[in-house]
């Protein structure tokens, strides 16, 4: 897993890229929760290149944005592959979390 | 005819890159649809996990057995795979749904794992055999998402 890290207007947004999995899950919840802890109340996830997530990986995004939520915060999902969007779909995520076709329309809505 | 793959590996985490290779070279051969290779490396990642992590009450090596197998008869063709483990009982056919429709705050964070396994794949059996969980999933051959 690869997370790139870019600024707009008042958002982050964060491109996650390969695998969020066991071993990789605990890394980017630190860094959302990172995040939020300095302040950032504007978050999107540039999912364009993410190829696989498992329940740890959606976990982690649960345990980010139910922070950044009581914080007042908003967190967006941009560019998610079909069978990502399948994932989201089946773990009831689809709800909980604002999911955009790409990154400009997630930060459009911000 | 059945064609059919199996793998041994230790409960360790780091054992899930070398099913994952096999899975991926087990669809290359059988030319499973990519949305296939993805549910069924997820699913075998969510269900050894579960094993690895909570199967077992103390801290021996153990072995974990995954078959795979194409089954083109009786229509549709599908993939079976079987995960043999020794660990403590456990069916998850038996587990609970979480709530998927609570709002942000209340929403669980565990029993996703298991949930996923139910819907992705077409068929879950469960038997418990000599001492042995035997865990049946079952991925009819095609590329139509499950929801």
């Amino acid at each position: 897993m690869e997370i790139h890290e870019t600024k707009q207007d008042a958002a982050v947004i964060l491109s996650v890229k390969g695998r969020v999995d066991a071993s990789s899950s605990a890394g980017l919840e630190q860094r959302l929760l990172g995040l939020i802890e300095s302040g950032e109340r504007r978050i999107v996830v540039d999912c364009a290149q993410l190829d696989y997530i498992s329940s740890a990986g959606l976990r982690a995004l649960l345990v980010a944005v139910k922070r950044l939520n009581a914080s007042g915060g908003k967190m967006a999902l941009g560019d998610l592959k079909d069978e990502i969007r399948e994932v989201f779909d089946i773990a009831g995520f689809s709800s909980i979390f604002s999911i955009y076709p790409n990154t400009d329309a997630a930060l459009g809505k911000m | 005819m059945n064609k059919r793959v199996a793998i041994q590996v230790e409960n360790d985490l780091a054992e899930l890159e070398r099913v994952s290779r096999l899975v991926d070279a087990f669809g290359a051969q059988h030319d499973l649809p990519r949305r296939v290779v993805f549910e069924l490396n997820l699913v075998l990642d969510e269900v050894l996990t579960n094993v690895m992590s909570y199967g077992y009450a103390d801290t021996r090596q153990h072995q974990i057995i995954v078959r795979l197998s194409v089954m083109l008869e009786p229509h549709p063709a599908e993939v079976v795979i079987e995960v043999e483990d020794d660990g403590r009982p456990f069916d998850p056919t038996e587990a609970e749904v979480p709530a998927l429709d609570s709002p942000v705050e209340e929403r669980p964070v565990g029993g996703l794992g298991i949930h996923l396994v139910r819907q992705l794949m077409d068929g879950l059996t469960y038997r418990r055999q000599q001492g042995k969980n035997v865990l049946l999933l079952r991925r009819v051959i095609d590329d139509r998402r499950r929801l």
